[in-house]
């Protein structure tokens, strides 16, 4: 796909490469506007300083908006594996896959988001070690909301009091785990400079050439080729 | 504070005539409803959310004789409230004289009291099977009654005796004390009521033969608002012998709450100087 930008006749030719589905985008918004009124809901109940929110009518609504939202928040996954398992898999398989090139990612994180200094960030693959490491944890944070979440719905009298004290203290300290992790998630994808391209590619389902190149080497140019240029560039970099 | 008032229970002197199930049902306004004969004089099964008081029939089987012992069930009003501090709403409070104040306005019915009270006191207004809570969705007279879809929506209020606030607030005693026929129970200064235990405990023991008479509710979670004289071991009344403020509790409120707190807005804060950050050091000419 290839787009050509109005007013001019010759020069820019941006190439679009397709990142993600129509569906997939779709969900990720569902999933999206079900986390925030999810998180913000728990919160009420969460902290001390809120209290008056939380009182009465009220929280009785808060209570019953945490609740269809995590209804929608839990069928998101579920639409996706009936409606396109194999995309699922694929995607499940590629967040679970880590390479000491993401001990690299980590090292140079921070002078690359923070400073922008491009040298010492490895290649990736379609996905980078942060957004792999974001995924893994709200895989593990869904599953964990729905254990302890639907536990605290529908069995608060069926269970052991100590188990259903538990229950809460873990669905509280997944939020904390998951919440910091969607900020930076959300700060990367739609406030960093640098990564305009993110909500692009969520809206149209697209990157730009040059982006994939530069973020997703190894998505771009394949595993192969990929490293042996980082390690070419490594070589020359360090003369 | 002012002066700690407590509950006076002499369960030697119970013969388990309910008058205060009744006398706290009539003050308190809380409906009557059917329930089941289980071969048993106990009635209702348990505590619940229109039963604040209940005499629990224990049998009790020493080695010298067998013996019926009754123990009037209710809010603790304990020093160390685990329900108060879960509390998201500040439904329930430390109130005057030591009483545990619940404010039903306020209350959303998210039923943490009910899961973190170590003796499992307050209830909500749901049905509950496995609580031994009876149905009570068919329940006149209680405008609050819920919904049909109660258990979906979690529309709920929690509900536990207040040693009726609005009395011993008022310089009245609760009116289960007034009503007892048998002069078990009895309504005063934590110390004197403490004493009055001692003193029927000695008595009890030397002149009554239950050697194995106690005071029960002096030291159980930093002191009880319930000073309990019991006939027998407080196993046998059914009585956690030394109750345990839930530990989750603590894990939550000190631990994880502030945690938590200081988590959202550090992120929130984080991300905010970080852009800042980026926008100076980032050079947006080799943004691809």
């Amino acid at each position: 796909m290839s787009v050509r930008l109005r007013g001019t006749d010759s020069a820019i030719q941006i190439r679009w490469i397709p990142k993600y589905t129509t569906l997939e985008r779709f969900l990720h918004w569902v999933h999206t506007a079900t986390f925030i009124p999810l998180a913000l809901t728990g919160f009420v109940l969460f902290a001390p300083f809120l209290e008056s929110v939380a009182q009465g009518a009220s929280g009785q609504h808060i209570r019953l908006i945490h609740r269809i939202a995590a209804v929608l928040f839990g069928g998101v996954p579920i639409i996706y594996t009936i409606l396109q398992p194999r995309r699922m898999l694929m995607n499940l398989r590629e967040f679970l896959s880590f390479s000491k090139y993401d001990l690299l990612w980590a090292k140079a994180a921070i002078p690359f988001y923070v400073l922008g200094r491009h040298h010492d960030m490895p290649p990736q693959p379609r996905f980078n070690t942060g957004e792999r490491m974001t995924a893994v944890v709200m895989v593990l944070g869904t599953i964990t909301f729905g254990i302890t979440g639907l536990s605290m719905w529908f069995l608060k009298a069926a269970m052991p009091v100590f188990l259903f004290q538990l229950m809460v203290i873990i669905h509280d300290l997944m939020f904390i785990i998951t919440f910091a992790m969607f900020m930076v998630h959300f700060y990367l994808a739609v406030i960093h400079p640098m990564m305009w391209q993110s909500l692009v590619s969520m809206r149209y389902g697209v990157v730009s050439e040059s982006y994939a190149r530069e973020h997703h080497a190894m998505w771009y140019y394949g595993e192969k080729r990929a490293k042996e240029m980082w390690e070419q560039r490594h070589a020359e970099g360090e003369h | 504070m002012a002066t700690r008032l407590a509950m006076f229970i002499d369960t030697s002197k119970c013969m388990a005539c309910r008058g205060c199930q009744v006398a706290c049902k009539q003050w308190n306004d809380l409906p009557a409803y059917k329930t089941e004969n289980r071969g048993s004089y106990e009635n209702p099964p348990s505590l619940n959310h229109y039963t604040y008081t209940r005499i629990r029939f224990n049998e009790y089987d020493d080695p010298e004789r067998f013996q019926w012992l009754f123990l009037k069930e209710g809010c603790m009003h304990c020093t160390d409230a685990a329900c108060v501090d879960v509390c998201p709403t500040g439904a329930l409070k430390h109130g005057p004289y030591g009483i545990v104040t619940y404010e039903r306005d306020l209350c959303n019915g998210c039923g943490y009291c009910s899961q973190f009270c170590p003796f499992g006191v307050p209830h909500l207004n749901v049905p509950s099977v496995a609580a031994g809570t009876p149905d009570l969705l068919g329940v006149t007279g209680d405008e609050e009654s819920t919904s049909a879809l109660a258990g979906l929506t979690g529309e709920a209020k929690s509900a536990k005796c207040t040693f009726c606030q609005d009395r011993t607030t008022n310089g009245l005693k609760p009116a289960c004390v007034k009503t007892c026929p048998a002069g078990a129970l009895d309504w005063g200064d934590r110390d004197e009521m403490i004493a009055k235990a001692d003193a029927r405990v000695q008595t009890l023991k030397s002149e009554l033969g239950y050697p194995q008479a106690n005071v029960y509710g002096k030291d159980q979670l930093g002191g009880l608002g319930r000073i309990y004289v019991l006939k027998a071991p407080a196993e046998a009344y059914g009585l956690p012998e030394d109750p345990k403020y839930p530990v989750m509790s603590t894990v939550w409120q000190k631990f994880l709450q502030p945690v938590g707190q200081i988590a959202f807005g550090a992120t929130i804060v984080g991300a905010i100087t970080a852009f800042f950050v980026a926008r100076r050091n980032v050079n947006m000419e080799e943004v691809e």
